[in-house]
């Protein structure tokens, strides 16, 4: 017998991911999209004007990076969760375990998938942000440092991909999974700091807010794409690099473990 | 080399039944193996432990020599599986399906072997329906096409006919037949006794998951099975009642029941009749239900 391809199986397994939100383009990119379009027109543009930010930057300025990160780890998070778990309901979730992928090349592709899906959607975020910005600034939001920028991303998008297999594998029901969403993610999202710097808090909640990790993610964007932060974009990163490491682990696991029935 | 060795294999479900008890079998490479039981026997769960969806609690299985494990991507290349429910895939076409799970086993250009298996599935007017367009029966069929998209040499039937219609359990017969003459080694599980004496080489008879019974099916067949005559006598007046094998009488007819090992011309010495008095006659061969039941039967007294 030949000597089998390692990266065939990974590339079919995320064409068929990347086909299926491509299906689907209505709930897994326009939603979003018109999410943070009307997140930029009533925050941004609306209310934004009366906020003064006491800086060169203008409220709009400072969504935007918050925005485009909270797309990219929500919907990186989103495809390989909703993925997994309309396997589930439909069955061919099992097929997985009759074919043969490793557990790695599983993680991968489905994580590759999951960050394609979140970068689409962040790149449309900037697009629209930018057009918001030039029609209220007269001017455009070029990176201040496009290696932070993506590197920040890119970490972002897989982690939250990784975090979406190791729930949706583990889950029992759809109940468990909207638990994790609204009880963990959402909260955590809306108190990272997309829409305000935690300078503004009290300083018990200041310090609170340093252990979540959706901070990290959000300012080291705004510091890719603006130049300021909460926090030290290398710490951020460091703290980052190695929750990506913890939570590929726990999605391989899951993969090892997880539970594989039908709903 | 066994094509398949189950050793002493165990399953005791978390505060469930015993599914398999100290199950023993091998199957050799080119045959097909029928495993036979009722409902809840434990046949699944078998198929399950071999395809890593469950883990044995104890025992262990080989597929071509090779321990199967989950991290043993060697016999999932070798096998194929039927599963027997049926599953269905939301958002893509029966023949991106093929093509996507031929990837998955590094398989890029597959499309002409997922041809002949849609043609002679009859799905090939159907490869471009998603899933959901398709009736049950085709559903089914689209998992046997899955299963075989590798070329596997070890195929697992999971109850493929189940609800199935007479045609299409015909032409899956037939399609069964030629995949084992290809080399494919088949192992067949079902309820469904005709379809196992029909294409089953040997068969294994379970319940509660221990093996009641192993062996050819002529043989199983011939061990558990009575032959019935119907002699149609010339005569009214010749009276067989007292025939140790006499069964019962309705007219001019009178059925017997013989050992499967009894002939009829070692019958007609037995039973002392002249050969002018019988008018007519016809032998009913035990069938592999028969012989099932018997096992079975026999297995509850025990």
């Amino acid at each position: 017998m030949n000597k089998p391809s390692v990266f065939l199986p990974f590339w079919f397994l995320y064409k068929k991911e990347v086909g299926r939100f491509v299906r689907v383009i209505g709930q897994t990119i326009f939603t979003p999209v018109i999410n943070s379009f009307l997140y930029l027109l009533i925050f941004g543009v609306s209310l934004g004007r009366s906020i003064n930010m006491d800086s060169e930057y203008s409220y709009l300025a400072f969504l935007i990076p918050g925005l485009i990160m909270m797309s990219v780890l929500n919907n990186a998070y989103q495809n390989t969760a909703s993925s997994i778990v309309t396997s589930k309901f439909h069955g061919d979730l099992q097929d997985l375990r009759t074919v043969p992928l490793s557990p790695i090349q599983i993680v991968w592709a489905y994580a590759f998938g999951g960050l394609s899906r979140g970068l689409l959607v962040g790149v449309i975020t900037y697009i629209v942000g930018s057009i918001f910005y030039y029609v209220q600034e007269a001017g455009f939001l070029f990176p201040h440092s496009a290696i932070y920028l993506l590197a920040f991303l890119i970490i972002g998008g897989v982690s939250f991909a990784f975090l979406g297999i190791s729930v949706s594998f583990w889950a029992r029901n759809f109940d468990q999974m909207s638990a994790v969403s609204a009880f963990i993610l959402l909260p955590l999202t809306y108190l990272g700091g997309v829409f305000y710097s935690i300078d503004i808090l009290h300083p018990f909640w200041r310090q609170l807010s340093e252990f979540n990790p959706l901070l990290y993610f959000i300012n080291g964007v705004r510091y890719g794409l603006i130049g300021v932060s909460d926090v030290s974009a290398p710490k951020a990163l460091l703290v980052l690099v190695i929750s990506m490491f913890f939570l590929l682990a726990l999605a391989l696991r899951s993969i090892h473990r997880g539970h594989y029935t039908r709903w | 080399m066994h094509a398949l060795e189950v050793e002493s294999l165990t399953k005791q479900y978390e505060k469930g039944p015993l599914a398999l008890n100290n199950l023993s079998f091998t199957l050799d490479e080119g045959e097909i193996f029928g495993l036979l039981g009722p409902n809840g026997s434990g046949k699944t769960t078998l198929i399950s432990i071999i395809t890593t969806l469950i883990e044995a609690s104890s025992g262990e299985v080989k597929v071509f020599g090779s321990k199967v494990a989950r991290s043993n991507l060697l016999t999932k290349r070798l096998l194929g599986v039927v599963p027997q429910e049926i599953v269905s895939h939301g958002f893509f076409t029966v023949n991106e399906i093929l093509n996507f799970l031929s990837g998955y086993y590094g398989i890029s250009n597959n499309q002409e072997h997922i041809d002949y298996l849609l043609h002679n599935m009859g799905l090939y007017p159907h490869r471009n329906k998603k899933v959901s367009q398709l009736s049950g029966g085709m559903k089914r069929r689209l998992l046997i096409c899955k299963a075989l998209v590798h070329k596997p040499k070890l195929l697992l039937l999971d109850e493929p006919t189940a609800g199935v219609d007479i045609e299409l359990r015909n032409s899956l017969w037939d399609f069964v037949r030629e995949l084992n003459r290809n080399g494919c080694t088949i192992l067949l599980t079902t309820h469904y006794l005709e379809e196992a004496e029909c294409l089953c080489d040997r068969v294994g008879i379970i319940n509660h998951g221990e093996l009641l019974r192993l062996g050819k099916t002529r043989d199983i067949i011939k061990d558990f099975t009575e032959k019935e005559f119907e002699l149609e006598l010339a005569n009214e007046k010749v009276d067989m009642t007292k025939n140790p094998y006499f069964l019962r009488k309705e007219g001019v007819i009178n059925y017997f029941r013989v050992p499967s090992n009894m002939d009829f011309g070692g019958f007609l010495s037995n039973v002392q009749i002249d050969i002018k008095d019988i008018k007519d006659f016809k032998v009913r061969e035990g069938k592999l239900e028969d012989a099932f039941l018997r096992v079975l039967g026999d297995g509850n007294h025990e």
